[in-house]
């Protein structure tokens, strides 16, 4: 039994990532789109009334968070063509097996688009990153968990709609105040060189979310899947 | 061939989209070995049905029993553009846990289609993509086969390929329903017809000798009967 | 009873709920503007309160509603649960608007500006937000069945995802506090006062039943015309 989910969903993982890799349109754009959006808020922002070190949180998980909206949806939209997904409801994938596999599609998708715009977020903000990169990208990968496994639920509804590319982020942003905001937050005292203690707080809120809205997600994802 | 279990038990079924009814109180059964022929208009059902029995939609009334595996062959390929017909194919025996023996290239060399086995699907033609579709389909060695018109857009020589296979099917004891306006090709195969009339079953009897045109005939029969 | 028989009572006892509120609503608002003292630091303005923070109050209940309903929906697939739920966000929603309407008519002449980002504020604006987006994704799907389910999928995630919102905003707002000194309530009230705000509560929840009846109702009714539309049901 669990066998068979771990074998499915690396199969639909698997099968995600090769057609992205011969295609890469998705990514190409989300990764062009995440350089520009880090460089344009760097280049508009006033010097003078706020230090690069306040603002450069904020650009960052601005930056992630739209560049990954970019990319959530091609993980459904894939499948409504020639109905794949039809084909893969008469195979043994469970719900909860293709769950996992978009979901680690998506992981990969987003985190490749975040390990290329960290370096120059690095470099433009000229921040001291280099003893804290550890926790850094432990907080990125958290929040990016939260982040996807709502983002994957939704674009599975939203793929069905007529305007999915502005559906989603009106349905996802309000799910990603808690991640984003406990992300800056962390990422904020994480620059400023802050003891692991002023943390807790807000990594406690991030984990809670990534438990309880993981685990939703993956329950509630039959209900869409099932007509 | 008398007195077996049948493979698929449709039991009172019926389906509706909104408030309309597409499949009305439909019971049927078809056992190993045969092929049942599922003959109507457009709009009279035959697909719903079809994907009802597949599991692709559920049944608002009624229910579906099928034994062993079951495998469908419909419209859309189901399948990748962006991947070749030998990666289609294994990424299919990869979901069932089939051992890698040589199967999928077995199928594809079946099916005429070694020339292509590592082209991506994407610049096949019709008849291609349908006789991969059902080379996709043989994979897993189903019990139950529903086609949804296997034989539109299919030249000759695809079309005979295609019925050698149906008729290794039956031969070899798995179940066969056939929805079809093509009947010409296919009355030679079939025990049984199914006469579909506005979601309702309103035959299914033995072909009784018929050819092609006397299956007409007795559709135009039930039809003016009101179904 | 025919379901549409059904339909039409629930919609004019509904119609009948929402007078009785809206009398009410009524009586509030003498007894807020006559027989109300004056609150000391705020001024007369602060009366503005006893509407508008009772109709924040229904309008929050209404999502919790319909964040309940569409578990249940999810658990037993009864359509009436989905047109309830819809009904509730809706109400909600237009109660939300009237929320966001006398807040800042309320917040202009206390804080000197229409808005401002504390934490409550944002909370319910995020929260109003949410089931926005849940009835711009009911607008975008035209098969009930489908429409129901997925609905129900956002409104149990909106349901969890409020408190995380509640935390997230109070959280970051109590480490930058605002440099604005007054506070829409004393931290009691005077019984005269506080009879004034419980009394608007109850009106308020009175009219949202109401609305919400009459709302489910005329969901009822357009389903059954549908239903009629679509022709001949199976025998």
């Amino acid at each position: 039994m669990a066998g068979d989910l771990l074998r499915t969903t690396a199969a639909v993982a698997r099968k995600d990532l090769k057609v992205e890799w011969r295609t890469k349109t998705a990514f190409m754009s989300s990764l062009v789109f995440a350089v520009l959006v880090l460089a344009v808020l760097y280049f508009a922002r006033d010097k003078t009334s706020v230090g690069d070190f306040d603002i450069a949180p904020g650009a960052l998980w601005v930056t992630f968070t739209f560049a990954g909206m970019l990319g959530l949806n091609r993980a459904f939209l894939l499948e409504r063509e020639n109905r794949a997904l039809d084909g893969l409801r008469l195979s043994p994938v469970t719900p909860t097996a293709l769950f996992l596999g978009k979901v680690i599609g998506n992981l990969v998708f987003l985190g490749v688009v975040e390990l290329v715009s960290l370096p120059l977020f690095i470099l433009f903000y000229d921040v001291p990153i280099w003893r804290q990169l550890p926790i850094l990208l432990a907080v990125v990968a958290l929040a990016t968990v939260g982040y996807v496994a709502v983002g994957t639920l939704l674009s599975a509804m939203v793929v069905r709609t007529r305007f999915s590319e502005v559906m989603l982020p009106v349905l996802l942003l309000p799910f990603l105040v808690p991640p984003i905001v406990s992300a800056v937050q962390l990422t904020w005292r994480i620059l400023a060189l802050r003891p692991l203690s002023e943390m807790t707080g807000w990594l406690s809120l991030l984990a809670a979310f990534d438990i309880i809205f993981f685990t939703l997600s993956l329950l509630l994802f039959e209900a869409i899947l099932v007509e | 061939m008398a007195a077996q279990e049948p493979a698929v038990r449709v039991r009172d079924v019926s389906r509706r989209f909104g408030h309309r009814w597409i499949v009305r109180n439909v019971s049927m059964e078809v056992r190993p070995g045969e092929a049942v022929l599922l003959v109507g208009g457009n709009g009279a059902g035959k697909t719903t049905l079809l994907r009802v029995i597949a599991g692709l939609l559920r049944a608002n009334r009624g229910t579906v029993e099928h034994r062993g595996s079951l495998g469908m062959v419909a419209h859309h390929t189901m399948m990748y553009d962006a991947l070749t017909a030998r990666e289609n194919l294994e990424f299919f025996a990869r979901l069932h846990g089939l051992p890698s023996d040589g199967r999928a290239d077995r199928l594809i060399e079946r099916l005429g289609l070694a020339h292509a086995a590592h082209q991506r699907i994407a610049t096949f033609s019709r008849g291609m993509l349908q006789r991969l579709a059902i080379a996709r389909s043989l994979m897993h060695d189903p019990d139950v086969l529903l086609f949804d018109e296997p034989l539109t857009g299919l030249d000759e020589s695809a079309s005979r390929i295609v019925l050698d296979v149906i008729r290794e099917l039956k031969a070899r004891g798995a179940a066969l329903l056939i929805a079809t306006h093509q009947l010409v090709e296919l009355v030679g195969e079939t025990a049984r017809v199914g006469y579909m009339v506005s979601g309702r079953l309103a035959a299914l009897e033995p072909i009784g000798g018929r050819d092609a045109g006397g299956v007409v005939s007795r559709y135009r029969e039930l039809l003016a009967d009101g179904g | 009873m025919t379901r549409r028989e059904r339909a039409l009572q629930t919609a004019r006892r509904g119609a009948l709920v929402t007078v009785i509120a809206l009398v009410g609503l009524a009586v509030v608002y003498v007894r807020a503007i006559a027989f109300t003292p004056i609150e000391r630091t705020q001024g007369p303005a602060q009366k503005i309160f006893y509407v508008h923070a009772p109709i924040a109050w229904a309008s929050m209940t209404a999502f919790a509603v319909t964040g309940l309903l569409s578990l249940l929906y999810l658990m037993m697939r009864d359509r009436k649960f989905d047109l309830m739920a819809a009904a509730s966000a809706e109400v909600g929603t237009a109660l939300g608007v009237a929320m966001l309407t006398t807040g800042p008519l309320w917040a202009k002449p206390i804080w000197g500006t229409f808005w401002t980002w504390d934490a409550r504020l944002t909370s319910t604006l995020f929260t109003f937000l949410l089931f926005v987006g849940y009835l711009v994704l009911r607008g975008a799907l035209s098969d009930f069945d489908v429409r129901a389910r997925f609905s129900a999928v956002l409104g149990v995630m909106a349901l969890v995802l409020v408190p995380f919102i509640h935390v997230t905003v109070y959280w970051f707002r109590t480490l930058h506090p605002d440099p604005v000194v007054m506070k829409p309530e004393g931290p009691s009230l005077p019984a005269v006062m506080l009879t004034t705000l419980l009394t608007s509560l109850i009106v308020c929840t009175v009219l949202y039943v109401g609305l919400v009846m009459q709302r489910y109702s005329l969901a009822v009714l357009q389903d059954v015309r549908e239903e009629q539309e679509a022709g001949d049901g199976i025998s």
